[in-house]
Order: C-alpha cells, then sequence, then structure tokens
C-alpha cells in the first residue's frame, strides 16, 4: 500500500477553480479527482476552454484551488506559503510552455543553469549537468548562444533542457509543440519520451497536438471543467 | 545568485535601448540639472558676496561702538594708533584702509544735493574698494591737488556739473556742530551701476575730510580685507573679538550687510527646493520606467516566478534594475552637468545690473563646479532610485505567476 501511495506523483481530489470575470463567475475547473503516478507520460487534452491549462496551473500551485485539494509528492500544496511554493516547484517540478519563454538576454547555457542557481549548486556542479543536458537534447556547441539566435525546435529543446536540468519529479508542458512544425515537434517528443523512460520522470501535457496523443500512454479528456474520459494505453 | 540577477538587470536595461536611453536621459537631465543651478548658486553667491564687499564695504569693517548706528561725527575709532599697529601685524589681514564719513550738503551753482562725504587715502583705499576702476570721466585722486573731488555720475547729472567743475561740499564738525564749507574741483566721476553709490556719495582725501569735520587724525572706519574670504563668514573669528575692545567693534560683512547673509541662506534652501522638485520629476520617471519595463515583460516574470523564483528574488531583480537605469542615468547626467557647467564657467552668466538683497551684480557670474557636485548628488540619485525602485519591486514580488502569464497570454 505505502509503495503505491509513493508511487503517486500527482493527486487532485475535488479540485475546483473559480474566476471572476468582469464580477461574474467563471467556473473553470468544476471538481476533478486525478492521481497520476510516478513516470507516466499522460497527456491532458480538450477543446480550447476546456480547463486543461487552468488544470495544469493548479496542479502546479501556479494559481490556487477555489476548492478540493492538490497533493504533489504527498505534499498538500494549499498549506505552502508562496516563498515555500516556490521552492517546492523549483525543486520538483520542471516546466515547458507553449512559447518557449526562455531568458532572452542569458544564453542557452546561463538559461539552463538558473534553476541550479535557484538551488545554490556549485559552478562546476552547474556547469557540468548543462554540459550533459545539452548533449542529451542534441544542442552540443549551443552553450554560448542567445536565444534569438536558434530555431524554434533549438529553443524549445534548450527550454526542456531547463525544465530537466533540476532532476525534478514532474515535467508539466503546455502545448509544448504548438509553435513547431510537425517534424521538429516529432523530434521534440521522442526526444521526451525517450527521456521520460531512461530517466523515469514523469510528463504531464496539455495539448490539442495528435502527435502527442498518439505518444501518450495516458489521454485524460476535459470537457467544460471535468473529466470527460481516461484511457490508459499499453 | 546575486551576480546572476545584477546580469540580468544590467542586460535587461539594454532589451529596449531607445526607451533605456530616453529615460536614462531625462534623469540624466534632472541630475545636469541639480549640478548646474548648485553651481550657478555657488557662483552667485560668490558673486554677491563680492559685489557686496568688493565695491566699498570690505570684507570686515571697524568703527566706535554705535557709530554704524548714529553715525555722529564725534565716534571715532578709540585709540586709532594702536589699532592700526595691531592690523599691520595680523596674518589674516591682507590689506586696510582708514576712512571719514559724514552726511553733508552738496552744492553747484545749479543744483544742491544731500551727500555721504568720505574722505578717503587714495594709496590704500584701490585695494579695498573699486572707486578707482569704476572712473568714467576724469582720473582716481591723480596729483597732490588737496581740494579734488570724486562723485557719482547720477549726482554729477543732479549738480549739472562735470570735470572741472566746481562744487561746494558742506558739513557739520564734531562736538561743536559748526558748519564748515569747502570749495572743491570735480576732478573724477565714477559709474558703479548701483544707485546709492553713483548719486549719494562724494569722495575727497583723507586729511581734508578730517580738518572739515575737526577729528585731527580721528577716522570713523577701518576697512580689512582678509587673506581668504572664508575669515569675514565666520561669525567664531577671535579677530572680532581683539577688536571689539575699549569701547570699538568690530564686524564681517554678515553683520553689516544681513539681508546678503540672508540672502545668501535663502539660496540654500533654494537648491534645497530645487532639488526636490527635480528629484520628484526623476523619481516618477524611474518608477514610469520600471512599470513598463515590467508589463511588457510579465509573461516573462510569470515563468520566472513559475520555475522558482522566490517573490523577494523577483523584487530584487526590479531594484538592481532600477540600480542598473540609475548608472546609465548617472554617467549621462555626470557628462551633461560637466559640459555645461563647464561651458558657463568659462563664458559666464551676464547678470549685471540686477539687484538682489540690496546688492547689485556688477560682473558676469561663473557657476562653480565642485567635486561634491559630482559625488553627492549622483549618489543621492542612485539611492533615491533604489529606494524609488521598491514601489515597482513589491508589485513584482507580488506577480501570481498564472495570472501574469494568463494576462501576458
Amino acid at each position: 500500500m505505502n509503495d503505491e501511495v509513493n508511487q503517486e506523483v500527482i493527486v487532485a481530489r475535488g479540485v475546483k477553480r473559480t474566476y471572476s470575470d468582469n464580477g461574474v463567475p467563471v467556473e473553470a475547473v468544476r471538481g476533478i479527482d486525478l492521481i497520476i503516478t510516478r513516470g507516466e507520460f499522460t497527456a491532458i487534452v480538450g477543446p480550447s476552454g476546456s480547463g486543461k491549462t487552468t488544470f495544469l496551473n493548479l496542479i502546479s500551485g501556479l494559481d490556487p484551488v477555489s476548492e478540493g485539494e492538490v497533493r504533489l509528492n504527498g505534499k498538500k500544496l494549499s498549506a505552502m506559503s508562496g516563498r515555500e511554493l516556490s521552492d517546492f516547484r523549483r525543486d520538483n517540478i520542471g516546466f515547458i510552455f507553449q512559447a518557449y519563454n526562455l531568458i532572452p538576454v542569458l544564453t542557452v547555457e546561463e538559461n539552463i543553469e538558473y534553476i541550479m542557481l535557484l538551488q545554490g549548486l556549485s559552478r562546476q556542479e552547474r556547469h557540468q549537468r548543462v554540459e550533459k543536458i545539452l548533449a542529451e537534447v542534441k544542442l552540443e556547441g549551443y552553450a554560448d548562444r542567445l536565444p534569438n539566435k536558434l530555431s524554434g525546435g533549438q529553443r524549445q529543446r534548450v527550454a526542456v533542457a531547463r525544465a530537466m536540468v533540476s532532476h525534478p519529479s514532474i515535467i508539466l508542458a503546455d502545448e509544448p509543440t504548438a509553435n513547431l512544425d510537425s517534424k521538429t515537434g516529432a523530434e521534440l517528443l521522442d526526444m521526451m519520451r525517450n527521456l521520460n523512460q531512461t530517466t523515469g520522470m514523469t510528463f504531464v501535457f496539455s495539448t490539442h497536438d495528435e502527435m502527442i496523443m498518439e505518444r501518450a500512454e495516458r489521454l485524460i479528456v476535459l470537457k467544460d471543467g471535468l473529466i470527460s474520459s481516461d484511457e490508459t494505453r499499453q | 545568485m546575486i551576480i546572476t540577477f545584477i546580469k540580468l538587470a544590467w542586460r535587461n536595461m539594454f532589451r529596449n535601448k531607445r526607451r533605456t536611453l530616453i529615460a536614462g536621459i531625462a534623469i540624466g537631465l534632472g541630475l545636469a540639472s541639480l549640478i548646474f543651478v548648485d553651481a550657478l548658486i555657488i557662483g552667485m553667491k560668490i558673486n554677491m558676496v563680492h559685489s557686496a564687499t568688493a565695491s566699498f564695504l570690505g570684507e570686515g569693517q571697524i568703527h566706535r561702538k554705535g557709530f554704524r548706528d548714529t553715525h555722529e561725527v564725534e565716534l571715532t575709532i578709540a585709540d586709532r594708533e594702536k589699532v592700526i599697529s595691531n592690523l599691520k601685524q595680523e596674518t589674516i589681514v591682507e590689506r586696510f584702509t582708514e576712512r571719514v564719513m559724514s552726511f553733508g550738503m552738496i552744492t553747484s551753482p545749479a543744483n544742491v544735493n544731500s551727500v555721504t562725504m568720505f574722505g578717503i587715502d587714495p594709496e590704500t583705499e584701490p585695494y579695498l574698494s573699486q572707486i578707482d576702476e569704476a572712473i568714467i570721466e576724469g582720473d582716481y585722486f591723480k596729483g597732490a591737488n588737496k581740494q579734488n573731488i570724486v562723485i557719482g555720475s547720477k549726482l554729477a547729472e543732479l549738480l549739472e556739473v562735470s570735470l572741472g567743475d566746481r562744487v561746494v561740499l558742506t558739513v557739520a564738525q564734531a562736538h561743536t556742530g559748526e558748519l564748515s564749507q569747502e570749495l572743491f574741483r570735480v576732478s573724477g566721476i565714477y559709474y558703479f551701476n548701483i544707485r546709492e553709490m553713483d548719486r549719494g556719495m562724494a569722495f575727497i582725501r583723507l586729511p581734508k575730510a578730517q580738518q572739515m569735520l575737526a577729528l585731527n587724525s580721528n577716522i570713523h572706519e577701518i576697512a580689512v580685507k582678509f587673506t581668504d574670504t572664508k575669515f569675514s563668514q565666520n561669525k567664531d573669528l577671535p579677530f572680532w573679538d581683539k577688536y571689539s575692545q575699549n569701547g570699538n567693534e568690530a564686524a564681517g560683512w554678515t553683520t553689516l550687510v544681513p539681508q546678503l547673509e540672508a540672502a545668501l541662506k535663502f539660496s540654500d534652501f533654494g537648491i534645497f527646493i530645487v532639488g526636490i522638485i527635480l528629484f520628484g520629476v526623476v523619481s516618477l520617471g524611474i518608477v514610469n520606467t520600471l512599470f513598463m519595463s515590467l508589463h511588457e515583460r510579465m509573461f516573462e516574470f510569470g515563468v520566472l516566478r513559475a520555475i522558482g523564483t522566490r517573490p523577494f528574488a523577483m523584487g530584487r531583480l526590479v531594484v538592481f534594475e532600477a540600480g542598473a537605469l540609475a548608472i546609465i542615468s548617472i554617467i549621462l547626467g555626470i557628462i551633461i552637468g560637466y559640459i555645461v557647467t563647464a561651458i558657463f564657467s568659462k563664458v559666464g552668466i551676464d547678470y549685471s545690473g540686477i539687484e538682489l538683497a540690496g546688492v547689485t551684480f556688477k560682473e558676469l557670474l561663473y557657476p562653480v563646479m565642485e567635486i561634491r557636485q559630482f559625488i553627492l548628488f549622483p549618489v543621492i540619485v542612485f539611492i533615491l532610485t533604489l529606494v524609488v525602485g521598491l514601489y515597482p519591486a513589491a508589485y513584482a514580488a507580488r506577480i501570481s505567476p498564472a495570472k501574469a502569464m494568463r494576462t501576458a497570454a
């Protein structure tokens, strides 16, 4: 039983999120119960406005839940202060966003080592990890480049490297292939799937992309803020 | 980590070069204005003090106690010889001159006017006053003619006299009050551009004045010039006590012309007010620039928060950006301030003829640059920028990552 609980990386129980839109309450997430276990490669799909991104924000602690409870690695997010949440995200979650969102004034190496700087890792440790992860995402020789000197695919690979370099247990990716052509997107997904299998990190995608759906081993469909189907594939 | 944040802040400043340059110039102009205004006020003070003391007053004066209030002819300096002898020994005294003075009447064939008659020593007086330099017609007591008189241009106009014309000077003698009259020949006419001096003063030789007033060798006034003007402004200078004995009193220009000292203090207050206004404008510029930059990068701030940057660190980043902006602005401000002040300190600004606190500016006003202006004011601007940066920093620290990314998207 304990082993089973330890494998539960993300636990959402009765999660609701209501926004106020010019004074009108909008229920973006209307009560989701979900458990994601270690090493899963999960895609959350659904039409625009179904609550995918909101749910991703709730399970990462970027947004507070209106009702219900979210536990990550056994820790209740709503019990944490702003500073504790920052530290928790830094150490446990890697983020990949649709628009790459690298810091444009920092080089590839500086972007990747940013989180490790926040963690207080030594210069040597940071350098070693950056070199290793750049090799894994096939960007050797790009360490000193600024993001604007990279292609879209390369930037997203840097974003993947930044998300993974601190060895988080969860990678949350919001439409990571939306700005990429299909070939580059497929390469990136294959790379992430490979990293998922070799490192055992949990990947959760919010997406419309069929390529991700094809590769996902679990497909959760959201509709109007609720899970309409949850399918695990072999 | 701090170094990374400083690096990040510095590079962020150059993401929008045009905006940073415009903001830097605006803040820099504020700093440059402060440097220039301060230099101008220092120059103005020097000019005012010089105009007040160098024309005729001297930096300090010695009188018999009560003379300054009553101008009674009998109130001559006590122990004149001893005072003169002591003054000659003073290391801080560069020059001094003796004078007698009395109110009287001056009469020409055409008109009559009240006048303050001064008996002066033509040899020592030029070191203490500028009568010789202000001569526009004739000369300044050339030769040994005891009946020469030098009058102001306005007085000459009133009396309708010109060089070589005769005038009669009437004064009351000491002790007896007997009227004493002498005929003089106008040998010089001066123009100070100071109404009271040009219209109401007449100068004759000291011995003649002493004779007319029946003072023997006694005098009413000793005007003193110090080796350094700072001595005259020091009210605690032992000199004043030393020469304020035996019924005499010694006083510097700050006591003799109190309105001038008040004006100088007011100008110090002026720089304070100007500073407040300029710093206020600068502060608004800083806040505006930082908020513009912050809103422009809202998604990025959201991402930074999302990946684990603590709220305090977000605020610190904004404060560092404020510091980076301050450094750019200070460099620009120092360059602009130095160039503008240096130019005007060479060419001067013409305020001549303008009267302030009873002092008429006679010379060009030269702003005075001091190292303090290029250290103190930039330090104030830097600290102020950091303090003002706390407001947008607090805003950045409170950014909700999800809201920031949602808003920006």
